[in-house]
């Protein structure tokens, strides 16, 4: 135990020694730094750009509505409108307009060829050639991926032919304009989860999880690699129990992660808090941070869990490793398995149902657990026994993957030259 | 305090690596466990350090078996190496506290063995950054540190400089002055002549020889003369197969028996011009050479 104490502390240590273990930290801190007090920096810059060019007084505080009606037009939008519905067409020219605020809309008379010429030349942004109140033809020189103009004219055009219709049915206009703009009022209220916000907090939790796992796992195989080729195995192995040493390596990294994570997380936390004011606006960064207490102590229990899982099969498998550079083909396995059960996790909550099937069975399996589960209580309602008996599995799997790991870690530390096969290491563990 | 290793039995698979193997080693003195490679020095090291068990037979201390919370020992082991990215001080300390000592006293005693292998001007530098032999001396503190009473050095004096060497002797006669126990493991012989009173040579798993140094030299049969003359060519004629030139006028003769010596030094000196006569006593070396070689 002494030993154990000893181990810990000085791996412990020498993470936080380490340049970039310190160096990604401070990284990282900064930049979520730089991110949330971005709004502060671009309005204070803002705020000077206008004042250096003397605008100040005119109100520059104006609502982002208003700048753009002010005078942002782009372009021109030529309309034609054919001959029988040629006494409509102001009418028409004015619904377009206040559809197309950004356009100044033309109406026109040409034929379709000078009119193509026209848009192809930038005379015009674009240009739509009615065929009738139901057809039309748009014109635009280069399609961008998100044009919505059509949208917009199929629900113009449709309009005024409702109204049309309702006006021939006898109703007045003005009638038939308010029973089409009625406006629905609706409220919604997600009994279980919201999927709506809770998905970006859940994908950043889970990813931050899958970092800190990859990373520190493939760290304790290294580390124990590097002790192996270095030769300070020898003398290792001769000062301390095995046990002592793949459990205090194990842990300390696991601490070292954990700190990185808090770390991470409580500056994210604080900056936001300091910055609360000029982020209320914005729905997607608040959504991230209303996550709720109580699925952090769960994210801390998977992470704890979750990372001695995988911590216990690395530090095996960097035992049998001889040389550093075997480690990257002989954690493969391993590494492929987490990620596998990244990608199924990723996909189900993607796909908008995380309490499929897979993501049942996935729940119980040790690998996968702890980001299958942890998914499902953030995304989905999970009744506390199904958590209760997830939780318990992890535990004996950790205690059960710890056990063989410290075995085969005694048997690899003492193994030079190729790295043994899966049998006879097997058989090493049998008789250890 | 006397340690003794009793019928020690070990294989690693199909593979039997040590055969019921026994020795013992005293207080104040240092023994020398010699073989080639292979034989299984180092298993039978790692047995006596626990760092695995032995299938058969044990390790005892005064007659009763070792406890590894009392027993301290230290280790110097033939692959060296520590940590080459840390701190000479931080993981000197470190391995001084997993062999028990506080951290405290663990400062105090690595500060006077950096003093004592005149390396105390290294002690916050990076292990990289020192040259082989001096990594070697830093390597050295971890196995006396925490004073144990049980010092194992497996070949402490490869890849030392002269002044170096002289330096280590010095440091483990003392060692063996203030009454511990050293386990030496070398192939340099002149320098398991010069500290060890016995020696145990392990030959593919069997102890093959063992005793004191003195009386295995005395015991040797005598039955070859060394003979120096001129005329060795003549001599290798007239005797035959017996007869092994050593060098041009050096011949090593191997006699029927040690009761020959008389007759076939008279033979020769009236027979030939001899510079010198004289019954052949084995070096170490030549010990080991015999022992631990092929011997089938």
């Amino acid at each position: 135990m002494k030993q154990f104490g000893t181990i810990f502390q000085f791996e412990l240590v020498s993470y936080f020694k380490n340049k970039v273990f310190v160096g990604v930290t401070i990284f990282l801190v900064v930049v979520i730094a730089g991110i949330m007090f971005f709004p502060n920096v671009k309005n204070l810059i803002e705020g000077r750009d206008a004042n250096a060019a003397g605008e100040s007084e005119t109100a520059p505080e104006g609502t982002g509505a208003d700048e753009a009606e002010a005078g942002e037009i782009t372009g021109a939008l030529l309309l034609f409108v054919p001959e029988e519905y040629r006494q409509d067409a102001k009418g028409i020219q004015d619904a377009f307009q206040s559809s197309f605020p950004e356009y100044e809309v033309l109406l026109t008379e040409d034929e379709t060829e000078q009119i193509k010429e026209k848009v192809m030349e930038g005379d015009a942004e674009c240009a739509f050639v009615l065929e009738g109140m139901d057809a039309y033809t748009y014109y635009v020189n280069n399609l961008p991926m998100y044009d919505a103009n059509t949208e917009i004219v199929d629900e113009v055009l449709q309009n005024m032919y409702r109204v049309n219709a309702m006006v021939n049915g006898g109703m007045t206009a003005e009638e038939a304009q308010e029973a089409l703009s009625v406006e629905i009022r609706h409220e919604t209220e997600s009994l279980g989860k919201d999927q709506m916000k809770n998905f970006l907090y859940t994908y950043i939790m889970i990813f931050a999880l899958y970092m800190v796992i990859l990373l520190y796992g493939q760290m304790v195989a290294t580390n124990v690699a590097t002790e192996k080729s270095s030769r300070a195995m020898e003398l290792l192995i001769t000062s301390a129990k095995p046990v002592s040493m793949m459990f205090g390596k194990v842990l300390a990294s696991c601490l070292a992660g954990f700190v990185q994570l808090l770390v991470v997380f409580g500056s994210s936390i604080l900056f936001y808090n300091i910055n609360k004011a000029q982020w209320e606006g914005n729905g997607i960064v608040a959504s991230i941070f209303d996550m709720p207490l109580n699925l952090l102590v769960y994210m801390l229990i998977f992470f704890v869990l979750g990372f001695f899982v995988y911590a216990f099969m690395f530090g095996a498998i960097g035992s049998t490793a001889s040389k550093v550079e075997d480690i990257n083909t002989s954690v493969m396995p391993v590494t492929l398995l987490f990620i596998a059960g990244f990608l199924v996790v990723m996909m189900s909550m993607s796909s908008g149902n995380v309490d499929s099937l897979l993501m049942r069975i996935c729940s119980y399996v040790p690998f996968v657990s702890p980001m299958a589960m942890f998914t499902r209580i953030a995304m989905s309602t999970v009744p506390l026994y199904e958590i209760v008996i997830s939780i318990a599995v992890l535990m004996v799997s950790v205690a059960g993957i710890g056990i063989i790991s410290a075995k085969i870690y005694r048997v690899g530390v003492l193994l030079y030259g190729t790295t043994p096969k899966m049998g006879s290491i097997l058989k090493a563990i049998r008789k250890a | 305090m006397r340690l003794e290793l009793k019928n020690i039995w070990k294989s690693f698979g199909e593979k039997e690596v040590l055969k019921g193997n026994s020795f013992s080693a005293e207080s104040g003195k240092a023994f020398g466990l010699l073989g080639r490679n292979g034989a299984g020095k180092t298993t039978t090291i790692r047995i006596l350090m626990d760092v695995f068990s032995a299938d058969q037979g044990e390790v005892r201390i005064d007659g009763n078996p070792i406890d590894y919370t009392k027993i301290k020992i230290g280790y110097l082991p033939e692959e060296r190496g520590l940590y080459p990215k840390k701190k000479i001080i931080d993981q000197l300390v470190y391995f001084a506290r997993l062999h028990g000592m506080k951290r405290i006293d663990a400062v105090k005693a690595i500060d006077y063995w950096l003093d004592r292998l005149e390396m105390a001007e290294y002690k916050n530098k990076r292990l990289d950054t020192l040259s082989k032999g001096n990594q070697q001396k830093i390597q050295l503190v971890t196995a006396l540190a925490h004073d144990p009473q049980i010092v194992i050095l497996d070949e402490p004096f490869s890849g030392l400089d002269p002044v170096n060497a002289m330096l280590l002797k010095d440091v483990v006669k003392e060692e063996i002055e203030k009454g511990k126990i050293v386990l030496f493991s070398s192939h340099q012989m002149n320098y398991i002549e010069e500290f060890c009173d016995s020696i145990a040579i392990l030959n593919k798993g069997n102890i093959v020889l063992q005793g004191n140094i003195y009386e295995i030299k005395h015991n040797y049969v005598r039955d070859k003369l060394i003979v120096r003359s001129e005329e060795a060519d003549a001599i290798v004629k007239d005797l035959g197969s017996c007869c092994r030139k050593r060098s041009a006028q050096e011949l090593l003769i191997q006699m029927a028996g040690a009761e020959e010596k008389q007759n076939m030094m008279k033979r020769l000196t009236e027979a030939y011009d001899i510079d010198e006569i004289k019954i052949f006593e084995p070096s170490l070396n030549d010990i080991f050479v015999e022992y631990a070689g092929d011997q089938d």
